[in-house]
């Protein structure tokens, strides 16, 4: 765990800052979205989150990426006020998360929030905003209120325009995931908070629901969803926060993330290889021996192979790229000890 | 006060009829049975139906109010309040929303218990009696909605209705509601004066003796109803502590 935890989140600020460079001076000036500082949860013996740090800049989108146990849902609800940290703190947008829930800057879809089961569709979103109205009155006044959307434009936006009229009771679970999307919109939030907001849909719900994010996100809302798919974390995130064992093991862009096991295994025959000479050829990071096999790790396979066929014995030779599953592997299997 | 958030709740309690109907049945049927076996008697002055009727009518408001504050441990259950949270909703609203929700659940048990009596007992009072009982018996359920909260945050899901329906019933039958204090023996009259119920009827029947308004059972009352009412808090603040 050492090694792997003392180089990943160099890593990490490297993209921060290198994400702050690239934005606008006044999104720069303009105070985190999120900020979460030494936060840590134990629950009797086990720690479920041990002093996490990360800041997420408005604007930016965010998976928090990990196995279950990893301390996402335990993070996600310090973030909202739902939980108490044991120590560290959260500031969301400058304030106290419960503040910024009642300022009607923040929208939430957790899998725990539960739905009125003999209300109607309509109902429980008219009812939602209702409660995001009396946000307005809120002190200290948000600039960023623009107070609650029309209840009709987001069942639209949620997908569940046609289920108006239907009671909770008689909905999927998934489009009761959607009809919490449509509650955590309705506050027109700066940012969205989401839980593992496609568990339970199918594929085609699933893509409906990214594509409806995406819409979201143009508008420059600030995201930060949890997630245990790797998939929708490299397609819908700027930036994967990997979580593992309530802390963060990677941060940075998925191409970043892939790149920390970057590169590809070249995996040859090749009796009596002699490891140095093989460390030595262009690209290669590093090299291992298993009896007759060699398996070579390179940034640069082309160049590598290129030596290694004309140079060696070298024969059976396999190339394997790595992708974001072997990422995710490396970091968050690690020592298991 | 959030209207819409109250709407939407009267809506549920229209649909989910379970709660509303037995807080007017029971009483009704009581009312009728054992009211109709003192029809002419009469007591200090007052019809011993009439006596029943505001009796029984206290029976249906205080179970109507806790059993509705009662609904609160099934919206946890559910994770409603979880879903609350996540709004800009303020926690003493919704409180407020469920307490006036209880009264309103208080309501037609009296109205349809008052109905009976005129009805199917005779029961023929002065408009101005009927209308000292019936709202002394309406704001008397104050106390119960109290209760009901922090039944609300104490019981689980699973058991809170039986929780409810013993705690009424045990509070009607030890309070002199089922039974007139008056005709109990002397350590039972001791314990109903512990209960809230015994005080509520002492001012809901009070009018039918002509008599004035029971400050001290009042204050014991208003008492009763703050005790309820912050530990209803209390255990707000420690559920949402640990949620």
């Amino acid at each position: 765990m050492s090694g792997m935890t003392n180089t990943l989140p160099t890593q990490g600020r490297g993209h921060s800052g290198a994400g702050a460079d690239g934005r606008s001076a006044s999104s720069r000036a303009a105070e985190a979205a999120v900020r979460l500082t030494g936060l840590t949860k134990r629950y009797d013996q086990v720690v479920a989150v041990a002093g996490l740090d990360l800041t997420i800049a408005p604007g930016e989108v965010v998976a928090l990426l990990g196995p279950n146990g990893a301390g996402k849902s335990t993070t996600i609800d310090m973030l909202l006020g739902l939980t108490r940290p044991d120590s560290g703190s959260v500031a969301v947008y400058g304030m106290d998360p419960v503040a910024a829930i009642r300022s009607g800057r923040v929208g939430a879809l957790l899998q725990s929030g539960g739905l009125l089961p003999d209300l109607t569709v309509g109902e429980i979103v008219t009812l939602s905003a209702s409660l995001a109205a009396r946000a307005g009155h809120s002190s200290p006044p948000s600039p960023h209120r623009r107070g609650p959307r029309p209840v009709s434009q987001v069942l639209e936006l949620a997908g569940v325009s046609d289920l108006t009229k239907r009671r909770i009771a008689q909905l999927s679970g998934g489009q009761q995931q959607r009809v919490r999307f449509a509650m955590a919109l309705i506050v027109d939030p700066d940012l969205i908070v989401l839980d593992e907001p496609t568990t339970g849909l199918d594929v085609e719900a699933r893509r409906a629901f990214w594509a409806s994010m995406r819409t979201e996100t143009e508008q420059g809302r600030t995201v930060l969803f949890a997630t245990h798919y790797l998939d929708e974390a490299d397609a819908y995130a700027d930036r994967i926060v990997l979580m593992r064992a309530g802390s963060v093991v990677a941060d940075g862009t998925a191409a970043q993330i892939k790149s920390v096991v970057s590169g590809r295994t070249i995996r040859a025959t090749l009796p009596g290889a002699d490891p140095v000479a093989l460390s030595a050829l262009p690209g290669v990071d590093s090299v291992e021996l298993r009896g007759d096999t060699a398996l070579i790790t390179s940034r640069d396979s082309d160049a590598t192979l290129r030596v290694l066929l004309t140079t060696t014995a070298a024969r059976d030779i396999e190339v394997t790229a790595h992708n974001l599953e072997d990422a995710f592997l490396a970091l968050t299997v690690g020592d298991q000890s | 006060m959030n209207v819409t958030y109250l709407r939407m709740e009267i809506i549920r309690l229209l649909r989910n009829r379970r709660v509303l109907i037995f807080s007017i049945l029971m009483p009704a049927i009581l009312l009728g049975v054992i009211g109709g076996l003192y029809k002419q008697d009469s007591l200090n002055g007052a019809n011993v139906a009439a006596y029943i009727m505001v009796s029984m009518g206290l029976f249906g408001s205080m179970s109507g109010a806790i059993g509705s504050g009662g609904t609160i441990a099934l919206e946890r259950g559910i994770g409603w309040n979880r879903q609350l949270r996540l709004t800009p909703l303020v926690p003493g609203q919704y409180l407020l929303t469920k307490v006036i929700l209880s009264m309103i659940m208080a309501l037609p048990p009296l109205l349809v218990t008052y109905a009976v009596g005129a009805i199917s007992l005779g029961v023929r009072l002065p408009a101005q009696t009927w209308i000292s009982i019936g709202v002394a018996s309406w704001l008397g359920a104050l106390p119960f909605a109290a209760l009901g909260l922090v039944i609300g945050y104490v019981a689980k899901p699973d058991s809170v209705q039986q929780v409810s329906a013993l705690l009424y019933m045990l509070l009607a039958l030890f309070g002199g509601i089922w039974v007139p204090a008056e005709q109990m023996p002397n350590l039972m009259r001791h314990i109903a004066e512990w209960t809230p119920a015994y005080w509520v009827g002492q001012v809901a029947r009070s009018p039918l003796f002509h008599q004035s308004m029971n400050m001290h059972a009042i204050a014991i009352l208003a008492a009763w109803t703050a005790g309820f009412g912050l530990l209803a808090m209390r255990r707000f603040r420690a559920d949402t502590a640990r949620a």
